[in-house]
């Protein structure tokens, strides 16, 4: 039941992750970061089996990291986006496949265009205003249909995440332990502050 | 004499050469010079810039100073298509060592690989030593002491406070030695740099690159405007200095340099 | 030289590992396709190992099985002011048999590093004593003691290496260090790999954790540290059958790891009932029976 959630606005991405590592009927950490940084301004998150999702998304960032030293420019989140669903294609077909999912955000170095990149372990790939993995995504895609736009500002973005994280709260029957919120701007990536001990209420 | 020994690599001679090495030291002789000296809480990396030919496009013109990773830089002294092969296996080293340690690489650890991977080509079949020396600098993670090391050809490394590497290397290195000070501040350690090699640099400030690394930060070059400023000042006071050696008549240094430049300054490669 | 590029150009999680690659690549040499594993293990001569050593092992889908591997445990570590505790029980059981009640949990993989047993004791006690010699590289290589972070990774990497084919481990890497502080890692066979404050693992970590959780501060002085660590191994021994025999207790601080007893939990659990009145509905006389 982990929720991986992404949201795209004027000049900025926003990607958020729940924060619980369970295990069987343990949650082991409450504090997990599902989320690992590719570049200046490419952010990823993650979820899927255990051990996939973290070997994968550091084998992913080595090489990110790689590029950039290499050809002292970053890659756009297009370019690693595609350079994602290609590892994962191999992958696929490959004697052990990797079992993860995968939101991509980022801010274009050059046009400052957010973008948002939905993948799946079959090596989907899907631009996207806003995406979800998991549970997630049958409580909140219909909210963000309903409230999405793509002009919104950073501070409507935050607001309409946590209209998110509030029904999922309401709704899953087990808790996330909150959600881990970073967005990524033309400036970088940055953490946001964001309510976790808010208790919402059924109604 | 040599002839019969030196042509497979990793083939002693009778009298326990290993040729092959050699004249990849000679490689690095021809190389344009590079020096690196360490300051206080700064390292600088210096290099003697070829001059571009008219039409060529400077943009894209590749750098002797390279960034290994954001804490990490090399400059080199040899071929330089050598030298790109080498920075690249120290990328990947760099890049690996986070992956699977997760920590940054000191920069003891990314010189003992250069010079692990520059050994290795001394001694398999097949390959051809690197032609290049290389001085490595920067910082350690959370460390305030700089660091300033030398690799060779045949896989030496060393660690020193200043150095020189390539062309006229020797002259270089001994006016480093008699100028060198302790507990240099930034403005100090640049201008060292510079003037060290203004001994055998002619064409002054366009001719030269410069790169400061400080700890918790990158690369940083220094813009062109700023190195002339430098030059400016130290020729300055070289003139003030010959003015005052005429009067005293003591045989200026000046001149000394420029003979040993000539003199062993061999055939352009 | 191709194999050397290939050996290079290969992603780094299928590598060894940075530090060891040329000796490993030494170890292996003409053993074909053995290459991204990390040494060279004799094979039951199946065609599909790993699926044949699940078939013959698992004995919770076939009680009946011919193997069966040791398992069940209470091992638990936590982060405090004064370092890491680590407390471990010491039955070891294979089915409903008691295999041992000695069992040393604890693993001391060098003078400042411990581990932690549950799953496969044999898994574990092969894969922690493998990893205090790569520990030991590291330091010869590097001139200084390897990071807590990078000793639990280098672990975890290799575990996964591994993933499907039957390694069955839970384990906990706890270490002092000056540049990390008092530092705990949790890696598991599946490849997990988590840093935290606290970890129980096994079969009664619940139980463990339950205790655990409630007293839990990070400012606990040593003595409260080492009691409380003691006291949840020892709920964790009275509720489930799969743990019990001694409580194994270390407390860890820079200056390397030191012990705090191997101590019976028969006489610890009575001392507890009769001193503090906790486990009462436990009865000590036969007159309240009736």
């Amino acid at each position: 039941m982990e929720v991986l959630l992404g949201i795209t606005g004027k000049d900025f991405t926003l990607i958020a992750a729940s924060k619980a590592a369970m295990r069987g009927a343990t949650i082991l950490k409450a504090s997990d970061d599902k989320t690992r940084q590719l570049n200046k301004h490419t952010l990823m998150a993650f979820s899927g089996e255990a051990g996939d999702t973290v070997q994968f998304a550091e084998y992913i960032q080595a090489n990110a990291q790689l590029y950039s030293m290499r050809n002292e420019t970053d890659l756009s989140p297009s370019a690693l986006a595609n350079f994602v669903r290609g590892e994962l294609a191999h992958s696929l077909r490959s004697r052990k496949p990797y079992n993860v999912n995968l939101l991509l955000g980022g801010v274009d170095p050059i046009t400052h265009k957010p973008s948002l990149y939905w993948l799946d372990y079959l090596a989907a790939l899907a631009p996207l205003p806003y995406a979800a993995h998991g549970y997630a995504q049958y409580y909140c895609l219909s909210i963000l249909d309903k409230h999405h736009h793509p002009d919104i500002t950073l501070g409507q973005g935050i607001k309409l995440l946590t209209l998110c994280t509030d029904e999922l709260k309401r709704r899953l029957p087990v808790d996330f332990k909150g959600m881990t919120v970073k967005a990524v701007t033309k400036d970088g990536i940055v953490d946001i502050e964001f309510d976790d001990d808010k208790v919402v209420k059924s109604a | 004499m040599a002839s019969g020994y030196d042509r497979a690599l990793s083939v002693f001679s009778p009298d326990g050469h290993v040729f092959q090495v050699e004249y990849a030291g000679e490689a690095v002789k021809r190389g344009t010079c590079a020096v690196g000296v360490k300051g206080k809480d700064v390292v600088v990396l210096g290099c003697e810039k070829r001059s571009a030919m008219k039409l060529q496009d400077t943009r894209i013109t590749p750098s002797k100073i390279g960034l290994v990773d954001t804490h990490v830089c090399l400059a080199f002294a040899g071929l330089n298509a050598d030298a790109r092969i080498l920075v690249d296996k120290a990328r990947l080293e760099a890049q690996s060592h986070r992956l699977n340690l997760e920590d940054p690489v000191t920069i003891d650890y990314i010189t003992k690989y250069v010079a692990g991977v520059q050994q290795r080509y001394t001694q398999s079949g097949g390959v051809r030593p690197f032609g290049i020396s290389t001085l490595i600098v920067g910082f350690d993670n959370g460390s305030k002491i700089p660091r300033l090391y030398q690799t060779e050809p045949s896989g030496i490394y060393s660690a020193w406070k200043a150095n020189a590497i390539g062309r006229s290397s020797k002259t270089v290195r001994e006016f480093l030695e008699r100028n060198y000070k302790e507990d240099m501040d930034r403005e100090a350690t640049i201008r060292l740099a510079i003037k060290s090699l203004l001994e055998v640099v002619q064409t002054g400030a366009k001719n030269i690159e410069i790169a400061i690394m400080a700890p918790g930060k990158t690369i940083e070059m220094l813009p062109v405007e700023d190195i002339e400023g430098f030059v400016k000042n130290i020729e300055q006071e070289k003139q003030e200095e010959a003015a005052k050696k005429k009067t005293g008549r003591t045989p200026g240094q000046g001149s000394a340099a420029i003979l040993t430049r000539t003199q062993d300054e061999p055939g352009d490669q | 030289m191709d194999t050397l590029v290939a050996q290079y150009s290969r992603p780094a999680y299928q590598q060894n590992n940075a530090l060891a690659e040329e000796e490993q690549q030494d170890l292996l040499d003409g053993v074909p396709g053995a290459s991204n594993l990390s040494l060279k293990f004799a094979m039951p001569p199946v065609a599909h190992p790993s699926a044949w050593l699940r078939a013959v092992s698992d004995d919770r889908s076939n009680p009946s099985c011919p193997i069966k591997i040791a398992h069940g445990t209470t091992t638990l570590a936590f982060r405090f002011q004064g370092g890491i505790i680590v407390a471990t029980d010491s039955r070891a059981t294979a089915g409903n048999w008691i295999a041992s009640q000695t069992v040393k949990k604890v693993i001391e993989i060098n003078s400042d590093l411990l581990g932690t047993m549950a799953g496969g004791a044999a898994d574990c006690q092969y894969w922690l004593a493998w990893l205090g010699m790569q520990c030991r590289l590291h330091e010869l290589r590097h001139k200084r003691r390897i990071s807590v972070a990078a000793a639990s990774k280098i672990l975890a990497n290799l575990v996964y290496q591994y993933k499907g084919m039957g390694l069955s481990m839970g384990t906990m890497c706890a270490g002092v260090t000056k540049e990390e502080g008092p530092a705990l890692y949790y890696i598991d066979s599946d490849g997990t790999r988590l840093a935290g404050n606290l970890f129980c693992v096994g079969s009664g970590q619940t139980f463990a954790y339950g205790v655990l959780d409630a007293e839990y501060r990070y400012d606990l002085t040593t003595e409260e540290a080492l009691e409380l660590g003691s006291r949840s191994i020892l709920a964790a021994t009275h509720r489930d059958a799969y743990s019990g025999g001694f409580i194994n207790l270390y407390h860890v601080k820079e200056s390397g790891w030191e012990k705090h007893g191997f101590s019976d939990t028969n006489p610890i659990f009575w001392k507890t009932k009769l001193e503090k009145g906790e486990f009462s509905n436990v009865t000590s006389s036969f007159s309240e029976r009736v």
